[in-house]
């Protein structure tokens, strides 16, 4: 296992502009707080505040059926939140939404399936129950695949999650 | 005073040019055959999710105005977005609240707060350009043009009858082809992308 590093907001950042992405609909997460910052002060994304993740996944949908490419940002916690969303909408609507889910609270030196807390533990069973790919982002190598996630949920006609495996670390050149 | 639900869907789709509409649960088929159109999405099988649905649009396609026709039972399982779209403000949303006192699709059992409940106040509170609460068509009918030329959200709360309407679930040979929410969207989609 790669040893896990707070990825620089602004890597995150240009990650997701280098997915296309317009819109990040986000229900705030302690774990991305870095990259929430960084984005809220970018003018080429627009930023929706939604009060539920399950929210969240209708305003995607609907930006996809207007043509637009919406990033999804949540929580471990909004994810068991919004799970009859994400099975009535996007599998049975088969709508290709990319979710970026922090893992707030994981222990890095253990993979997320082994840490203790459940938060963490239980991520990835539930998208494995849910039929929803999903990849780990854990040191910068890793962060092509938030473009590639948005190939696959394209292909796969669903969503995909990108789970962040620690906490988004401050932009470059500035102090943690 | 209350109003039948078609009777409202009437007056609604005698306005209806190019908007696109959310309908859902028990409104989608009484729409649909009153106003068929490329621009009709459905929401059925995630209750709560067709204000959602409609504010992602908007915000995707602000030149464009949406209707979302939603439940009092369903806007109550999603009470949030009320705050989520006044704080997106869309300026071209109509949201449509049929209060009919009752989750009609399951059997009419009462809502929460029955008859205690005014979701134009709380569309007021929340933050939405205008909210109101009609339960007379004619009244509707002559404040529609008006309510249509706000800058948005509004909100129209309609006190309506419960219509019977009980969801009957589909054959299981229905179940042989893709849901309805996949079939319906990406034509939507290709629509919007033609205008």
């Amino acid at each position: 296992m790669p040893i896990p590093e707070r990825i620089p907001a602004d890597r995150l950042l240009d990650a997701i502009h280098g997915a296309g992405v317009e819109f990040v609909v986000a229900v705030p997460d302690t774990h991305q707080r870095t990259l929430l910052e960084a984005i809220e002060a970018d003018a080429g994304i627009q930023v929706v505040r939604a009060a539920t993740e399950d929210e969240g996944v209708a305003i995607c949908a609907g930006l996809i059926v207007a043509g637009r490419r919406p990033l999804l940002q949540i929580q471990h916690a909004g994810l068991y939140a919004c799970v009859n969303n994400l099975r009535g909408i996007g599998l049975d609507g088969a709508f290709p939404i990319v979710m970026l889910v922090g893992l707030l609270g994981r222990d890095p030196a253990r993979a997320p399936r082994e840490n203790f807390g459940s938060m963490v533990r239980l991520a990835e069973p539930l998208l494995d129950a849910l039929t929803i790919p999903y990849h780990l982002l854990e040191t910068t190598v890793d962060l092509p695949q938030l473009a590639q996630a948005y190939g696959e949920a394209e292909v796969c006609g669903g969503p995909v999650a990108v789970l962040l495996g620690e906490e988004s670390g401050p932009p470059q050149g500035v102090p943690a | 005073m209350t109003m039948s639900r078609d009777a409202v869907l009437d007056v609604l789709a005698r306005r209806r040019t190019g908007e696109v509409v959310v309908a859902t649960m028990t409104s989608v088929r009484s729409w649909q055959e009153r106003a068929p159109h490329a621009r009709n999405l459905v929401c059925f099988g995630f209750m709560g999710g067709a204000s959602t649905l409609g504010l992602g649009v908007a915000l995707g396609r602000p030149d464009l105005p949406v209707w979302v026709l939603d439940g009092d039972g369903s806007l109550l399982m999603q009470l949030g977005s009320l705050a989520t779209i006044a704080g997106a403000a869309p300026r071209r949303f109509l949201h449509v609240v049929f209060h009919n006192g009752v989750y009609e699709v399951s059997g009419g059992q009462p809502i929460p707060a029955a008859g205690k409940i005014s979701y134009a106040a709380l569309a007021q509170a929340a933050g939405y350009a205008a909210a109101e609460r009609f339960d007379d068509v004619e009244t509707f009918d002559g404040a529609l043009d008006g309510l249509l030329a706000v800058d948005g959200p509004v909100l129209v709360e309609l006190i309506t009858n419960p219509e019977g309407d009980f969801y009957a679930a589909p054959p299981p040979s229905a179940q042989a082809q893709p849901p309805l929410l996949a079939r319906n969207w990406p034509p939507v989609r290709a629509d919007l992308a033609g205008d």
